[in-house]
C-alpha cells in the first residue's frame, strides 16, 4: 500500500510499547541516483522541542502508524546525499523529465519494500493529491456522483523528475546526470520558467557545450540576463562554446561596454570570428550567418576530401555539414558538394567533377526575409553567404534562416506577464 | 561644448529614470482607483484637510511595505504566494488565495462600476462602456508582451494628474494645506476609524505586493540593481499618495468647506461641478476612468499569477500546454463575471464590496504578518533580510491594520 509523505508528518512517533514519543517532522532518503532511493531516516520533534533524526534501521512501521523498533533510538547521522521530502521536494517545483516541464509537488509516495525499508516511488502532482493535502477529499467523491469522473491525480516516476533547488553540491550532482537526458530546447523552457536564482544553480552545474546549447534556445530577452548572472569566467567559456552566429547575437544586445568586456575575455579566434559578425545588422544575412563552415580547394579527389574532412580544424568545428564549399586560394566560391554527393561519389573523382558550379548565393547585408525566402523556395539546407567580390564569408543554416519567419516569440506565442 | 554634455548627461539621466518606473509607479497609481476615489472623495468632503496627514504616514507603510515585497522578488526569484507555500505550507496558502480571489473579485467589480460611472458622467450608457472596457482590458493583457502592457498601464496612470489639475483650479488655501499636512489631528469616533481603515486599505494591498513581488521576479532584477525598483518603489508611492491628497484637497476645498458629504466617485464629481465649474467634473471623470481601467488590468492579473503560481500552473507561457487555459481562464473569468455583475439591471453591489471589504481586512494583516515573516527568514533572503527600521515600520502597520479590521469587524 502506498504511503504518502503528507500525510507522515505531524504523525506520532511510537515505540515498540506504544509509548508515544514525539512527532514526525520529515522523512529524509538517500539521493543516490537510484530510481527509487530509500528512505534513510525520519525527523522527529521530541516534546521538549528538539529534533532527532532516527535511523531507518530503527523504524518497524510508517503506516498505519509510525512505530519504531528501538525504545530509545540512536541518533541518525546525516552524510550529505540526503534529500529531505519535506524541505525540498513537498510543495516545491520540480523538473517532470517525462513531460519537459516545472511541476509543483503536491505529494511524495513511498512504498515498503520486502526486507522492511521504505522507497521513494514518485510525486504526485495532480488535483486529487492537491485536494487531498487540503482535506476536501470530499469534492473529488463529489465530482465522481455528480459529473461521473473523477478528480484526477498524476504520479511522475523518482527516476523521472529532478529536484533543482540550489544546495548541497552532491544533490546537484544527481540532478545533473537526470537533466542531461533533455534536449537544450526542452531545458530552455524550463530555465525560463523557473525563478532566476534556481534557474542559475541549474544552468551552472552543466559543462559549457550543454550550456551553451541551452541558453542559445533560451528567449533573446532573457539571455543576457542569464549569462550576467554566470560567473565572469564561465560566461566567457559558454560564449566561446556557442556558435559564433549565436553569440554575435546575444552579445548584440548587450551595452557597448559589457560586450567589449566579454570578446576581451574570449579567445582571439573567437573573439575574431564573433566580431566580425558583430559588424552586421542583425536582420541580415551578415547578421544571422556563422563562419564555422568547411571549405577544400577543387583539384582535391573524393578521398583526398574525406580524409581532410577527418583531421581538418576546420571541419571540426562546422557543426552542421550539409554541404562541402568549394573555394580558390583566395577564397571565392566555386561551387558546393553536399557531404551525401561525396559520399556516394567514386573515390578518385575530382571534386570539380561532383561539384555543383553557381549555387545559390546571398549577400552579407541581404535581408532575413530574403534569405528565407531563398531557402523555402529552393528546399535548401543552408544558403552561402558571399561578399561583393564572391569571397566565401559565411553560412546561413535552414534554422536560423527561418527564424526570420517563425520567430522564436511566435513558437511560444503567449507573453510572459510579469 | 561642456554645457551641452552636462545638459546631455542630465537627459540621459532623465531617461533612465524614466525607465526605471514601473511595477512601484502602477501599483501606486492603482491605489487611486474607483474605491480608493470614493475614499478620498469622502473623507475629503467629511473631515476636509485635517485627513491629510494620515496621508503621510500611509506613504511611509506603503514604502515599507512594498519595498519588503520587491526585495524578496528580487532575492528569490519568486512571487509571494510561491514562497508562502513553500514555507508555510499548503493550507494557509490556500487560505489567502481563496481571500485574494474574493476580495478581488469584488474590487474587480468596484472598477467596472468605477467604469460605469466615468461613463455615464460623459453621457455614455454603461450598457456599451463596460463591455468595451472589459474587452479591451482582456485583449489588452493577454495580447501583449509585458513591456508593452506596462506601457500602457504606465499611461493610463498618468490620468490621475487630472486630480491636481483640478485642485489647482479650485484655489484652495495652501497654508491651511501644508499645515494640516503635518500636525496630526485625530477624532475618535467609529466613523473615523473606519475611513483611516478604509484609506489604509486602499493604499496597502495584498494584490499591490504579490503584484510588486511576481514583477520584480519576473523581470529578473536582482540585488546589485535593486536601487532602481527602490526608487520605482518609492517615487510611485509619492506620486500615488500626493494624487490621493489632492483628491482630498479637491473635495475638502470645494465640498467640506459648503458642508456637503458625498460618499462615492461619481457623486464627487458632480458635486464639484455647480462649485468649482464644468471642467473640474470633467477631469475629476477622466482620472476615474484611467484609473478604473488600470486597476481592473492589475487586480485579476495578480490574482491569476498568484493562483497559477501555487497551484504549479503554466503561467500562460506556453500554448502548447492545456494547463494556460486555467490563466486564461481565470483572468478572462474574474473581468467577465465582474462586468456582468455591474450591468446586471438594479443591481446593489453593496453586499458584494462588503465581502470584499471584510475578506480584504482579514487577508491583509495576514499577509502581512506572513511577509514579516517571510523577509526575516535568514534562509530565504540571506544577507538581505529585514532590517531594525523596516520590521519596526512593518510591525507597526500590521498591528495598527490588525487592530481596525477587528475593529472594523466588530462594528459590523
Amino acid at each position: 500500500m502506498a504511503i504518502y509523505v503528507s500525510q507522515l508528518i505531524g504523525k506520532t512517533v511510537y515505540d515498540p510499547r506504544n509509548t508515544p514519543l514525539g512527532r514526525c517532522t520529515d522523512v529524509l532518503v538517500h539521493e543516490n541516483g537510484h530510481a527509487a532511493p530509500v528512505v534513510c531516516a525520519i525527523e522527529m520533534r521530541l516534546p521538549d522541542r528538539k529534533e532527532q533524526l532516527v535511523p531507518a534501521q530503527q523504524i518497524a512501521w510508517l503506516a498505519p502508524a509510525i512505530i519504531l523498533s528501538n525504545p530509545t533510538p540512536s541518533e541518525y547521522l546525516p552524510q550529505g546525499t540526503e534529500l529531505s521530502l519535506r524541505r525540498h521536494v513537498l510543495d516545491r517545483q520540480i523538473v517532470d523529465l517525462e513531460g519537459h516541464q516545472l511541476v509543483r509537488v503536491n505529494d511524495a509516495q513511498l512504498v515498503r519494500r520486502d526486507d522492511g525499508r521504505y522507497l521513494l516511488t514518485s510525486v504526485a502532482v495532480g488535483g486529487a493529491s492537491l485536494l487531498r493535502r487540503l482535506g476536501l477529499e470530499r469534492v473529488s467523491t463529489l465530482s465522481q456522483r455528480v459529473l461521473g469522473t473523477a478528480v484526477p491525480d498524476r504520479f511522475i516516476p523518482w527516476s523521472q523528475v529532478a529536484a533543482v533547488q540550489p544546495d548541497a553540491p552532491i544533490r546537484l550532482r544527481v540532478t545533473r546526470n537526470k537533466l542531461e537526458q533533455l534536449n537544450a530546447a526542452d531545458m530552455a523552457d524550463i530555465v525560463e520558467e523557473l525563478d532566476r536564482p534556481s534557474s542559475v544553480a541549474l544552468l551552472e552545474m552543466l559543462d559549457d557545450e550543454v550550456l551553451a546549447d541551452a541558453i542559445a534556445e533560451v528567449e533573446d530577452e532573457l539571455q543576457p540576463a542569464l549569462l550576467a548572472a554566470l560567473p565572469d569566467d564561465r560566461a566567457a567559456g559558454v560564449l566561446a562554446a556557442m556558435d559564433p552566429d549565436d553569440a554575435a547575437d546575444l552579445l548584440s544586445a548587450l551595452e557597448e561596454e559589457e560586450r567589449q568586456e566579454y570578446l576581451a575575455r574570449m579567445e582571439s579566434e573567437d573573439q575574431q570570428a564573433v566580431g566580425r559578425l558583430l559588424a552586421y545588422p542583425e536582420d541580415t544575412a551578415g547578421g544571422i550567418m556563422t563562419n564555422e563552415f568547411t571549405a577544400v580547394p577543387a583539384n582535391l579527389t573524393v578521398a583526398e576530401v574525406l580524409e581532410h574532412l577527418r583531421t581538418s580544424p576546420q571541419a571540426r568545428e562546422d557543426e552542421t555539414m550539409y554541404y562541402i564549399h568549394v573555394t580558390d586560394e583566395a577564397g571565392h566560391l566555386e561551387g558546393i558538394v553536399s557531404l551525401r554527393d561525396v559520399v556516394m561519389a567514386d573515390p578518385s573523382a575530382r571534386l570539380s567533377e561532383i561539384m555543383q558550379p553557381a549555387p545559390v548565393t546571398v549577400g552579407l547585408l541581404t535581408s532575413q526575409i530574403e534569405v528565407a525566402q531563398l531557402v523555402a523556395k529552393y528546399n535548401l539546407l543552408e544558403v552561402p553567404v558571399v561578399d561583393d567580390e564572391g569571397v566565401l564569408q559565411g553560412i546561413v543554416t535552414v534554422d536560423d534562416a527561418i527564424d526570420a519567419v517563425i520567430p522564436t516569440a511566435w513558437k511560444k506565442r503567449l507573453p510572459r506577464f510579469f | 561644448m561642456k554645457l551641452k554634455n552636462t545638459l546631455s548627461r542630465a537627459a540621459r539621466r532623465a531617461l533612465l529614470f524614466v525607465s526605471v518606473l514601473g511595477p512601484g509607479l502602477i501599483t501606486a497609481s492603482a491605489d487611486n482607483d474607483a474605491p480608493g476615489i470614493a475614499t478620498y472623495s469622502m473623507v475629503g468632503s467629511r473631515y476636509g484637510y485635517s485627513f491629510l496627514w494620515i496621508i503621510v504616514w500611509v506613504t511611509v507603510g506603503e514604502v515599507v511595505v512594498q519595498e519588503m515585497a520587491a526585495r524578496m522578488g528580487a532575492t528569490t526569484g519568486k512571487g509571494l504566494t510561491d514562497l508562502i507555500r513553500e514555507r508555510f505550507g499548503l493550507r494557509l496558502t490556500f487560505l489567502v488565495l481563496v481571500g485574494l480571489v474574493l476580495a478581488n473579485l469584488g474590487t474587480t467589480a468596484s472598477q467596472l462600476a468605477g467604469i460605469a460611472a466615468a461613463a455615464e458622467l460623459f453621457g455614455v450608457s454603461r450598457y456599451i462602456a463596460v463591455p468595451i472596457a472589459a474587452v479591451a482590458i482582456y485583449l489588452l493583457v493577454t495580447h501583449g508582451t509585458y513591456n508593452r502592457v506596462e506601457k500602457v498601464l504606465i499611461a493610463l496612470s498618468m490620468f490621475s494628474v487630472t486630480y491636481i489639475a483640478s485642485a489647482i483650479l479650485l484655489k484652495p488655501d495652501w497654508g491651511a494645506v501644508l499645515r494640516q499636512a503635518i500636525v496630526p489631528q485625530v477624532h475618535f469616533d467609529t466613523q473615523y476609524l473606519l475611513a483611516v481603515l478604509a484609506t489604509v486599505g486602499t493604499t496597502i494591498t495584498p494584490w499591490a505586493a504579490v503584484y510588486m513581488q511576481a514583477s520584480i521576479a519576473d523581470k529578473g532584477v536582482d540585488m546589485e540593481h535593486f536601487g532602481h525598483t527602490r526608487l520605482d518603489v518609492m517615487f510611485g508611492a509619492a506620486v500615488g499618495n500626493v494624487v490621493s491628497a489632492f483628491i482630498i484637497i479637491c473635495t475638502a476645498a470645494s465640498l467640506f468647506a459648503r458642508g456637503i458629504v458625498v460618499e462615492t466617485a461619481e457623486q464627487a464629481a458632480l458635486a464639484l461641478a455647480p462649485v468649482a465649474g464644468q471642467w473640474a467634473e470633467v477631469l475629476f471623470g477622466v482620472g476615474l476612468m484611467g484609473a478604473s481601467m488600470l486597476a481592473a488590468s492589475v487586480l485579476p492579473l495578480a490574482t491569476t499569477y498568484a493562483v497559477c503560481e501555487v497551484m504549479g500552473w503554466a503561467r500562460g507561457l506556453n500554448l502548447r500546454r492545456a494547463d494556460a487555459r486555467a490563466f486564461y481562464g481565470l483572468f478572462g473569468g474574474m473581468i467577465g463575471l465582474s462586468g456582468a455583475v455591474v450591468l446586471i439591471p438594479g443591481i446593489e453591489l453593496f453586499p458584494l464590496m462588503w465581502l470584499s471589504q471584510v475578506a480584504n481586512s482579514l487577508l491583509l494583516p495576514l499577509v502581512l504578518v506572513l511577509m514579516i515573516l517571510l523577509a526575516n527568514s535568514k534562509p530565504i533572503m540571506g544577507r538581505w533580510r529585514n532590517r531594525g527600521l523596516t520590521n519596526a515600520i512593518a510591525a507597526v502597520t500590521a498591528v495598527l491594520v490588525s487592530i481596525a479590521s477587528l475593529a472594523l469587524l466588530a462594528g459590523a
